[in-house]
């Protein structure tokens, strides 16, 4: 038993390795997409928004499998699991996250940027200090409810085998003829879970002095 | 006297449609413009291209002796990026729609230009703003957000966001459309005083007895032009053109 819950939190380990790095990459790269999607370039705008569909329009994990085993199938070289792991999760997260900060940076009144323009503010500061903060403050929910989702998917990463909680579950499950190591990682999901909403509701309560 | 404004020739187009159709007037130092007529006559879009939020086909603007921009070859033609940063600066203008930064306090909506943009020091920016707040008959309000106040407060605010980057000139797009009577007052009030200091400004407005009452001169524009214009006794009281007549007695009734 105490030899399970280790490796189960070895397993935790790993996909929570895959859930931070995909935050670190797909927050900022989401960024880029956004504006490449709204830029008034049209080739790059309709480039970004096929990208967005595609990852949008087709499972993650089919994402994950394509992005393991095309360079295989193309170069003849396959490389390490877990780096094409990262890599579909960014890619795929960064569309979704794309399309939130889209969605933010549209709602705010154009009046804003007018006021900023006439009192002589910079186009930087006039975003970093005017519009950031108040994009930040609407697309909070959204977030939350993508990174949730987030915690959920790093169970995929087992299709192209990297040994995350779920996939040690099921191992463990097969192995002691049980379903109750399934039921931990369940477990372990809602706790990790729980701590990300709660972390989003305390950010949220932080922004809620003003609308 | 000191020339403010001396617009010329000025058009502008949106995709196709012309809305404003060569126009000229001169704004002196000191005077009160109030410029009338019905929705869509291109009032806000002229306000709009003297504070650069829009840009102008053709036309020369030339703002307290610096251009602005040129006509040339049929085309308006833009000083360079400093000077039409130095001339924004001349101006300030107040929204209909407030356009206050609802994640600031009232303070900090006041100071934030005064520091980012003049570098002032925080004590000075903040002297200055409670001098404002005072004057507008708010510097209760320093450490509230905007959205805690009434809407009418809210435009004391961005009032005094403007002045607080001193101005030679402020402008003033529909003001008061957008708040009821009372709260009208209390903006008019504030217009009024201003006007008293010898403040330059050109205010857009539907407040006929406010327009008459502090304005040294008036234009009634209609259809992408003016089609009337003189001092307000003459404009308000004895229109000669048919339109200017069916536009003022509409407020009458």
């Amino acid at each position: 038993m105490q030899g399970l819950l280790m490796q189960m939190l070895e397993g935790t380990a790993v996909s929570l390795r895959i859930f931070f790095l995909t935050i670190l990459f797909s927050l900022p790269l989401g960024f880029v997409v956004a504006k490449g999607r709204m830029t008034s370039i049209s080739i790059i705008r309709w480039i970004t928004d096929l990208y967005i569909q595609i990852m949008r329009g087709t499972p993650l994990i089919l994402q994950l499998i394509f992005v393991y085993f095309a360079p295989y199938y193309i170069f003849g070289a396959s490389y390490d699991r877990f780096t094409a792991c990262i890599i579909a999760f960014v890619i795929n997260y960064s569309a979704y996250f794309a399309e939130i900060y889209r969605s933010g940076l549209q709602s705010i009144d154009k009046g804003q940027y007018e006021a900023a323009k006439v009192l002589g503010f910079s186009r930087s500061y006039t975003f970093f200090h005017i519009v950031l903060p108040q994009v930040i403050k609407r697309i909070l929910p959204a977030l939350g409810n993508e990174v949730i989702t987030l915690v959920k998917d790093t169970a995929l990463a087992q299709t192209i085998g990297v040994s995350e909680l779920f996939r040690v579950a099921q191992t463990a499950s097969s192995r002691v003829f049980s379903t109750v190591p399934i039921f931990i990682a369940g477990v372990f999901y809602f706790v990790m879970n729980y701590i990300v909403s709660r972390l989003f509701s305390i950010f949220e309560k932080k922004l809620s002095y003003y609308r | 006297m000191r020339e403010m404004i001396r617009l010329e020739n000025l058009s502008k187009s949106f995709s196709g449609l012309e809305v404003i159709k060569n126009i000229s007037f001169t704004l002196s130092e000191g005077e009160v413009l109030s410029i009338i007529g019905p929705s869509g006559s291109g009032k806000s879009t002229m306000l709009r291209i003297i504070t650069q939020l829009e840009r102008a086909d053709n036309g020369t603007l030339t703002v307290d002796g610096m251009t602005m921009f040129h006509s040339e070859d049929g085309r308006a033609i833009y000083s360079k990026p400093e000077d039409l940063r130095k001339i924004g600066l001349k101006m300030g203008l107040v929204f209909q729609s407030f356009n206050l930064f609802p994640h600031f306090s009232v303070l900090r909506n006041i100071t934030e230009a005064q520091r980012a943009v003049l570098r002032r020091d925080k004590a000075e920016a903040e002297e200055k703003a409670m001098l404002l707040l005072r004057k507008m008959g708010i510097e209760d309000k320093a450490n509230q957000y905007p959205f805690q106040l009434s809407g009418g407060q809210q435009q004391r605010v961005s009032i005094a966001r403007a002045l607080a980057l001193d101005p030679d000139m402020l402008f003033f797009d529909e003001p008061t459309s957008a708040l009821d009577p009372e709260l009208t007052r209390e903006i008019l009030k504030v217009i009024r005083e201003l006007a008293e200091e010898r403040m330059t400004m050109a205010v857009v407005t539907h407040e006929m007895h406010f327009a008459k009452a502090i304005s040294d001169y008036a234009i009634f524009m209609d259809n992408g032009v003016i089609a009337e214009e003189g001092i307000p006794e003459e404009l308000f009281g004895n229109p000669k053109e048919e339109r200017t007549r069916k536009f003022i007695a509409s407020f009458e009734e």
